[in-house]
């Protein structure tokens, strides 16, 4: 963890994290709903329907790094899968989305699932 | 185009700002106009946002720039349907083109009394403050404008616009350690300004070229512009001013060794800091502003002219989005 | 244990149309509704006298000193910590000397300090009132409709909770009526008003709550806080800093940083 000193040294530009997280947590909250639709539509059950919205987040932040945030973040020497380029923690990165979308996924989830089955 | 209305002029190149105020109608034109009260038209109507009307603030500047004062009248009518004409900015832009249309220094003091009035009745009118300051400036009464800009500053510490321009104001008077202590101050309320690290460093150059004050102090002084130009360059790792201004810190030969030859070309001749390191006294060591040893100052000055030599390239490349320039 | 088989329950696909439908339009309608009365309802920035901008602004300052002291080279940052100090503990910077060492005035007589616990009050207003008209008009109009099934299995303890109204025991608790269509409403928004409002809306109320429940920043130039001793905290504060400068060996991270590259 980087001491006091070194953030006075190198600052970090408060209102590029705010961004990034922004742009990070509207594109999840996005896909978990579409997700949601699909799972809906496709009669997903108890596990199997939360086993897909985990493989899918898991998978859409993947693809985010890749095409977001690996090249520009490999570039300037950080390793694979390090994030701390453009976010604060890794944690934020790779688990916050799964929680934060998880209520718009069961919305509607139900709601097509409702709609179509049920 | 619509990004750079989206910031204050200041910084745009004359060309920029012709082309600008030039679009300025077609802007006009294009964008709703009044906002109206209707809740029926509104509903159809584009939606209005906060970038709209700065835009119209930086198009009216442009234009007052560019001597385009109809397009101004336009934006500024615009600006006071939706605002009103007490709203404080709005007060400062409408004095704003009272002293564009001003024609001879009478009518300029009918503006300043204006002002006066309206800091009477509210004397934290802070955009009115300004404009006063800088009215004063621009008809050449500095003691005023430096007592009234004092003065704001007095009650409201925290405003860095006023704080350089203090600092502006004080250099074109030749205070150069005022100025410093102003910029300081802007530091101290935005720690990442790295053109305003570059200017101190400028500022503490001049300083020490005016000739004012003894070596021991010179040679401290010289060490804090080097560092701050450094800081500068490690804040924006492109920044030209910064990378010229350690090229001249490297290369600076002081007035009062009139013996040496001035050629930049003859590296061993004509830098006192490279030539010649100064004993640090005990009192800059202390504090840990002495200039560097010697290898550093190589070092530095190699880097310096590296990077400037890369960014001339680059800039005659054509290329876009140099942060410096 | 044997598996018992699912239950199926006919219903009509007008329940759709009439309950489904209208819920979750008249949830959103709110959302939005909620969010253009905080915008038009936040009141403008109330004028402040001179002396009492300057009090504020002062302590700002002082505030930025301390925690930038790191911008400035040691002979400067001296001069002002001994400046701001002497000026902080004399109280130069106080909106009415002559009163220091009083206890602060009572916030309810201040008629500043009411303005700021309206705008709280409307705030919380505008949470509460449409949450309990909507709760109230769900539970007159659409009680006792069973309305859609959940996709996963839940406990027997949701029953009472998804199946208010609907007073049959032997039901799968998966079926939901049309208050816990409510709730999942409520919960799971946020995603829409997102894309129509943008993302800093003040239409859920979960992201309200969710500040409401986070530490509230101490309300530094509240009503009913001490200005004299703020400036005294903020002298000690600058007198103990130790000070260094990000000047320090700037040339050397410079040169190093560049190698590195």
């Amino acid at each position: 963890m980087p001491t006091e000193r070194e953030f006075q040294v190198a600052p970090i530009v408060p209102e590029s994290v705010m961004h990034n997280t922004k742009a990070l947590s509207n594109l999840q909250s996005l896909t978990a709903s579409i997700f949601g639709v699909a799972a809906g539509i496709l009669g997903l059950e108890s596990y199997s329907g939360f086993l897909f919205y985990f493989i899918f987040t898991i998978l859409t932040t993947i693809l985010f790094y890749t095409f977001r945030v690996a090249p520009t973040s490999l570039k300037s020497g950080l390793g694979a899968f390090d994030t701390s380029r453009y976010f604060r923690t890794q944690y934020e990165f790779w688990a916050g989305g799964v929680f934060g979308g998880l209520a718009g996924y069961i919305l509607t989830w139900t709601l097509f699932y409702g709609l179509v089955r049920a | 185009m619509a990004s750079s209305l989206l910031r204050p002029p200041g910084h745009l190149s004359p060309a920029t700002a012709l082309q600008l105020s030039q679009q300025a109608p077609i802007i006009i034109k294009n964008s709703p106009g009044a906002v109206t009260a209707s809740a029926l038209s509104s509903l159809f109507s584009a939606p209005e946002t906060p970038e709209l009307w700065t835009i119209y603030e930086n198009l009216l500047l442009s234009c007052l720039r560019t001597g385009d004062e109809e397009s101004a009248h336009l934006c500024l009518g615009r600006l006071v349907n939706r605002f009103g004409d007490d709203n404080e900015r709005v007060m400062a832009l409408i004095g704003l083109m009272k002293e564009a249309d001003a024609t001879d220094d009478a009518t300029l003091e009918v503006v300043l009394k204006e002002y006066e009035a309206l800091l009477q009745e509210n004397p934290t009118n802070i955009p009115i403050v300004k404009r006063r300051v800088a009215l004063l400036r621009s008809i050449g009464r500095i003691p005023d404008a430096v007592t009234a800009l004092t003065g704001l500053l007095d009650f409201s510490p925290t405003d860095s616009e006023a704080w350089s321009e203090l600092s502006d104001i004080y250099f074109s008077q030749g205070l150069y350690s005022q100025a410093i202590f102003a910029l300081e101050e802007v530091l101290v309320l935005q720690p990442n300004a790295w053109n305003i690290h570059a200017r101190i460093g400028e500022l503490l150059l001049m300083s020490v070229k005016s000739g004012s004050g003894d070596q021991n102090d010179s040679a401290k002084q010289l060490g804090e512009a080097l560092k701050r130009f450094c800081r500068s360059i490690e804040l924006c790792d492109d920044y030209l001013r910064g990378y010229y201004g350690l090229k001249l810190v490297c290369f600076y030969d002081p007035p009062y060794r009139p013996s040496k030859a001035v050629g930049l070309t003859s590296r061993k001749t004509t830098t006192q800091l490279l030539n010649d390191p100064p004993k640090p006294p005990k009192q800059a060591e202390s504090d840990g502003l002495a200039p560097p040893n010697l290898s550093t100052l190589q070092k530095l000055d190699g880097l310096a002219t590296e990077k400037l030599g890369e960014i001339t390239r680059r800039f005659t490349a054509g290329e876009k989005g140099l942060a410096g320039l | 244990m044997a598996q018992l088989p699912p239950q199926t329950i006919q219903r009509d696909p007008q329940l759709f149309y009439w309950i489904l439908f209208p819920i979750t339009v008249v949830m959103i309608l709110t959302g939005i509704l909620r969010h253009y009365a905080t915008v038009l309802m936040a009141s403008p920035p109330k004028k402040v006298e001179q002396p009492a901008l300057k009090e504020q602004r002062s302590l700002m300052h002082g505030v930025a000193v301390r925690s930038n002291f790191h911008v400035l080279t040691a002979p400067s940052f001296k001069a002002r910590r001994e400046f701001l100090t002497t000026a902080f503990e004399s109280g130069a910077y106080l909106k009415d000397p002559e009163r220091r060492g009083q206890p602060p005035a009572n916030p309810m007589t201040d008629p500043g300090a009411m303005d700021g616990m309206m705008g709280m009050m409307k705030n919380n207003m505008a949470m509460m009132v449409p949450n309990t008209l909507i709760m109230s008009w769900i539970n007159t109009f659409f009680s006792g409709f069973v309305i859609l099934k959940l996709p996963f299995p839940i406990t027997i303890k949701f029953k009472s909770m998804l199946q208010a109204g609907v007073a049959t025991k032997e039901m799968d608790p998966r079926w939901m009526s049309s208050i816990s269509w409510y709730f999942l409403c409520y919960f799971g928004l946020q995603f829409v008003f997102n894309f129509l409002l943008g993302s800093d809306n003040a239409a859920s109320q979960m992201a309200q709550q969710m500040q409401g429940m986070a530490p509230q920043a101490p309300n530094m130039f509240g009503p009913g806080v001490d200005a004299d001793k703020q400036f005294q905290a903020e002298a000690e504060n600058l007198a103990v800093i130790k000070h260094y400068s990000v000047l320090d060996d700037v040339e050397q991270r410079l040169l190093e940083g560049i190698k590195t590259r």
